[in-house]
């Protein structure tokens, strides 16, 4: 460029100033318009998950609706019987949570820290009028459950707002009567496997998609452009096919009474008594997902295989390789962006997955979204399915940050 | 010039995007109406940043652009009555040739039936009579390149920039485009400012030719002055091929010509081009087909040396000769080939000469 | 794609292998699940998933349209009526389940692909200068909910939308799916407008066009095929999304993968079937809009002829 400096710096120093101002103004135009999206993003998408997010270690709901109970059990140190205040004040509370008609979702709260709290809670309220002073004795005779310590404690361990038990859960850890650590028993232990068995079987739908996907995205890159064009749309056909539809299909046809059982008994390789259990399981998982995320690896492959020039070929050959060798040693690795951006977008979804699994996944084939969805739902332990979805979301963004830092490839931008 | 003659004004224009380097530097040059200017320069001269300010794309710094005697400095450039042709032609993709051409005169909301025949008599003007419905992808670069000046000239600007309009194109087509382009010049009198780094196509076409280098205009003149008479050794350079001998300036003599010594300790006689002090350091420019292969011959050489043949490229109508002098200076001769050159050998000596009014003393 | 005259045997084996495989994919797993299992079992006369003797042997009696009917049938108050008079129209309008859930579905659609093109285009405008600071960044926050699973998206939106009464609301739906939709939009448009050549703005300009002029003539024409593709993939992400359905909707604001969702777990019958065969039909006309205007936008940006 051409160097030339300008004489004043007065001058210098006033053009700057200009320039400066007149990028900053265009700056500030492109972000006005930017910033409806971004806020809209921010305040709808971010800010929730967030708040989602704080579940997993805040929770203030049972301090709040057990305030005397709380006030009065800091003092008492965690061994042996808690002092009278700690009776009167969960008494009080009791007859609180009654006259509010409150006391299901501390029931609930108690239950997970020891089974069989539920009743006892909701039998206290039931008839925490008639509990008099002094309240021990009178607790006690309604329920010996009171007796036992280890109530005391778990309503000690309620009783702070911000606690870790939700992802010592996810991680089938507790804290036990003693305060330390420890795993979960093992007849209890559910959430290690079910993160395991979600990895796997995403890792084997990943596998089985870049196994099918592969040669078909091969054919497609290098068939003449208007041949592919329209096998193209066969491709992005499921891909715009209702998810609802494709994963109809396949019950239609796995199921015992579907498609593939009556053909199996037609040909006579099986008898109506025999009909394999094709779906409800984690085949009929790994069948439907792998059908329906295809499509996200074959056209990365695609867009990727586009690019590789057939000279790249033709020299191998002319050097001295085989089709084989030219196929591994030459193709090959130039398509290994293509197949990086695919499985990790494959395997992302996969994780992620709901629908398909809770449709067709039955016992075996559920993945850790549905147990999320199943907390949120039914058992309406909070707590804990925001701590497995927080994990699960570490784990996504853990390995797209992972992935882009790796081989700069934008797999969003595959459209 | 009074304001008839000229049509555009720059006054002491100054360009910087960053406030401390000056793309253009204090540049003031007249545009004579009717006339073909070419801006030359390597790329980052400032020839196409002065372009964009005449077509409003970029605001000066400083300085004044003045359009028929009026500032334009700040006039937005849809205001400005200026057609330009664009580098890579900027054809409007997703309309046809005809609603190319007649996007200029829609938008100024002439009547269909003008608009129509201007559009018939622009592609008659550029020889695509046939093209109207096409699309700009479906027609060869040529094509597009013509649709493209046409679309500048259908306007009737009195004023049309062309920002290398022909650089994507291959040499022969090249070559057929600027004689086009030339005559469409003629035959409209629009005036045209033209942006090129080749320096061929400046000498071809051109009435005058700005040449640019480090933001300022190192000479301004007709092509025959430039290339007969460069006044610094960066135009002698750029403008076709040339050899350069660095040497001092010895005594200065009263018929514009001076003594120099070169580096080698010889004296030679050489055009004085500005005013040049004794002691001074020059550059010495002598173009390659001035100089002599039989120095004794002819009458009027002044100046001899003796050197190496290094390389002899045989170009048919003539050839080059790469000499390497004893001070290692190397030197290109182009012998025209009129005469059979007996006896030149790759490794062999040659003395070769000029005439003193062929070597030009340039101040450094 | 024909062999060179050079190849050997095995490499003619391996060739037709290859072939055939991806025939099978193309086959087994992009053509016949969709379509040529549910297609015809959708007129089975029987309430089954699987093939009839009659339906084998193509005797007519085995196909009826009675699960189409039973597509308005489902949640009328007088169903024996259908077909006969006109009163029955007003009765499925205004209670067939599916009739219900489909005008859900496009109701939420049609306001979540308004919302998420209009966002999403004028950010990618923003996006596409490279003097925004930050881009990357804000890049990945407007991309994010591609990424984030749809279950803790879900979740999250439930909490949110209880507390600021947007749950179980038309408007929540809306505003759910806008986000959901929002990338293609923002990713299609930046793409296009990447492809944009800026000089075309100063063309414009050149020939006397008013920076508003050049905006509809020049501008808006050339990326409307970006535009429209991106608001086509929000509109089919919000007509096919059940997640966020389930956690955010009461049963008035069901939707046709809602009610399919329910059909699915509950009472399977081969109305699912018939439905599933509307939305086949419509998602290949969808499909045939989308390559057209690829198509369109290719011809329009001078990548063929």
């Amino acid at each position: 460029m051409t160097v030339t400096a300008i004489t004043s710096p007065d001058d210098s120093r006033s053009i700057k100033r200009e320039l400066t101002r007149s990028l900053r103004r265009r700056k500030l135009q492109a972000f006005v318009l930017v910033a409806p999206l971004l806020l809209f993003i921010l305040f709808m998408f971010i800010y929730p998950i967030g708040g989602m997010l704080l579940r997993s270690v805040y929770s203030p709901d049972f301090a709040r609706a057990m305030p005397a109970t709380v006030a009065a059990i800091a003092e008492w140190p965690g061994s042996g019987t808690p002092p009278e205040t700690v009776w009167a004040g969960v008494a009080r509370d009791m007859l609180a949570l009654q006259q509010r008609n409150e006391a299901g979702p501390v029931a609930a709260a108690l239950n997970v820290e020891m089974s069989g709290a539920r009743s006892l809670v909701l039998k206290t309220a039931r008839n925490a009028g008639k509990l008099t002073a002094p309240y021990r004795e009178a607790m006690v005779t309604l329920d010996p459950m009171w007796n036992d310590a280890r109530i005391w404690q778990a309503i000690k361990r309620l009783s702070s707002p911000v606690t870790p038990r939700f992802y010592l859960a996810a991680v089938d850890m507790k804290v036990d009567e003693a305060g330390s650590i420890v795993s979960q028993p093992e007849d209890r232990q559910i959430y290690r496997s079910l993160f395991l068995r979600t990895l796997l079987i995403s890792g084997v739908v990943t596998l089985c998609c870049l196994i099918l996907g592969y040669p078909v995205a091969h054919l497609l890159a290098n068939l003449p452009l208007r041949i592919s064009n329209i096998l193209m749309i066969f491709v992005l056909l499921p891909f715009w096919t209702s998810l609802l539809v494709r994963t109809t299909a396949w019950i239609v046809l796995l199921q015992k009474q579907g498609v593939v059982n009556s053909l199996l008994v037609w040909s006579h390789v099986l008898t109506d008594e025999t009909r394999a259990e094709l779906i409800f399981n984690r085949t009929g998982t790994i069948l439907a997902m792998t059908h329906i995320l295809l499509p996200f690896m074959i056209l990365p492959l695609y867009s990727v295989m586009k690019t590789v020039s057939p000279v790249y070929m033709k020299a191998a050959r002319s050097l001295g390789a085989n089709q084989f060798v030219a196929f591994t040693k030459v193709y090959v690795p130039q398509t290994f962006a293509g197949v990086a951006a695919g499985c990790l977008l494959v395997f992302i979804l996969a994780v992620g997955y709901y629908i398909t699994p809770a449709l067709v996944g039955g016992e075996s084939g559920t993945l850790i979204s549905n147990m999320i969805a199943y907390h949120i739902q039914k058992s309406l332990n909070w707590g804990l399915a925001a701590a497995l979805g927080a994990i699960l979301l570490t784990a996504i963004l853990a390995l797209y940050w992972t992935f882009n830092r790796l081989t700069k490839i934008d797999i969003i931008g595959l459209g | 010039m009074e304001q008839g003659r000229s049509i555009v004004h720059f006054v002491n224009v100054g360009k910087t995007y960053d406030g401390e380097r000056l793309i253009v530097d204090d540049l003031s040059l007249e545009i004579a109406r009717g006339e073909f200017l070419t801006l030359l320069g390597p790329s980052g001269s400032g020839k196409t940043t002065t372009l964009m300010m005449l077509a409003g794309f970029e605001t000066p710094t400083r300085g004044q652009i003045l359009l028929n005697g009026q500032e334009i400095n700040r006039l937005a450039p849809h205001r400005r009555g200026i057609g330009m042709v664009f580098q890579n032609y900027a054809l409007f993709p997703h309309m046809t040739v005809a609603e190319n051409l007649a996007f200029p005169l829609n938008v100024r909301a002439l009547g269909k039936a003008e608009v129509e025949a201007r559009v018939i008599r622009a592609l008659d003007l550029v020889k695509l009579g046939g093209f109207a419905a096409r699309r700009p992808a479906q027609l060869s670069g040529g094509q597009q390149q013509r649709i493209a000046v046409a679309r500048a000239l259908i306007f009737e600007p009195e004023l049309v920039l062309m920002d290398e309009p022909l650089g994507a194109l291959d040499k022969q087509l090249r070559e057929g485009m600027q004689y086009e382009i030339r005559e469409l010049h003629q035959r409209l009198g629009v005036t045209i400012v033209y942006v090129t780094h080749d320096q061929a196509e400046a000498l071809t076409m051109s009435d005058r030719i700005a040449v640019f280098d480090q933001g300022k205009i190192q000479q301004l003149a007709s092509p025959t002055e430039l290339y007969e008479k460069p006044r610094t050794s960066f135009v002698a350079n750029f403008v076709g091929d040339n050899n350069l001998m660095a040497a001092e300036v010895d005594t200065l003599r009263s018929d514009h010509l001076c003594s120099v010594v070169l580096e080698g300790g010889a004296k030679v006689i050489a055009v004085a081009t500005d005013e040049l002090m004794p002691g001074q350091k020059v550059m010495l420019s002598v173009r390659p087909e001035r100089l002599r292969l039989d120095p004794d011959a002819g009458a009027g050489t002044s100046s001899r040396l003796k050197g190496v043949i290094e390389e002899i490229v045989y170009l048919g109508d003539h050839m080059r000769i790469f000499v390497r002098t004893a001070n290692q200076v190397r030197f290109l001769i182009k012998a025209a080939n009129k005469e059979p050159h007996h006896g030149l050998t790759k490794g062999g000596m040659l003395t070769f000469g000029w005439s003193a009014q062929d070597c030009r003393a340039l101040p450094v | 794609m024909a062999l060179p005259a050079y190849v050997d045997r095995w490499e003619r084996i391996w060739h037709w292998v290859y072939l055939t495989f991806c025939a099978l994919v193309f086959l087994f797993l992009f053509l016949l699940l969709p379509v040529l299992v549910v297609v015809p079992l959708s007129f089975n006369a029987e309430p089954y998933f699987s093939f009839t003797e009659g339906m084998l042997t193509l005797d007519p009696a085995a196909y009826s349209l009675r699960w189409y009917r039973d597509i308005l049938q489902n949640g009328m108050a007088d169903p024996t009526q259908l077909f006969s008079g006109w009163s029955w129209i007003g009765d499925a309008w205004a209670n067939s389940q599916w009739i219900h859930a489909a005008k859900n579905s496009i109701v939420i659609a049609i306001g979540a692909t308004i919302l998420s093109t209009l966002l999403g285009t004028v950010a990618a405008l923003g996006l596409s200068q490279s003097i925004l600071p930050g881009r990357r960044l804000i890049m990945a926050l407007l991309i994010s909910p591609m990424i984030v699973p749809i279950i803790v998206t879900s979740t999250s939106l439930y909490f949110l939308f209880s507390e600021i009464g947007l749950a179980n609301t038309y408007l929540g739906l809306i505003v759910a799916h806008a986000i959901l939709g929002t990338p293609f939009v923002v990713i299609t448009v930046t793409a296009t407008l990447s492809g944009f050549d800026r000089s075309l703005i100063r063309a414009g300009q050149s020939l006397g066009a008013s920076p508003l002029v050049v905006f509809q003539r020049v501008i808006m024409p050339l990326i409307l095929p970006g535009i429209l593709s991106g608001a086509l993939f929000a509109f089919g992400t919000s007509f096919d999304e059940v997640v966020a359905v389930i956690f955010l909707a009461d049963y008035d604001q069901r939707t046709i993968p809602r009610q399919m969702w329910s059909g699915l777990r509950e009472q399977i019958s081969p109305t699912i079937l018939a439905v599933a065969t509307i939305l086949v039909a419509m998602s290949i006309l969808l499909l045939t809009v989308v390559e057209l205007l690829r198509r369109r936008s290719e011809r329009l940006r001078g990548l063929t002829a």
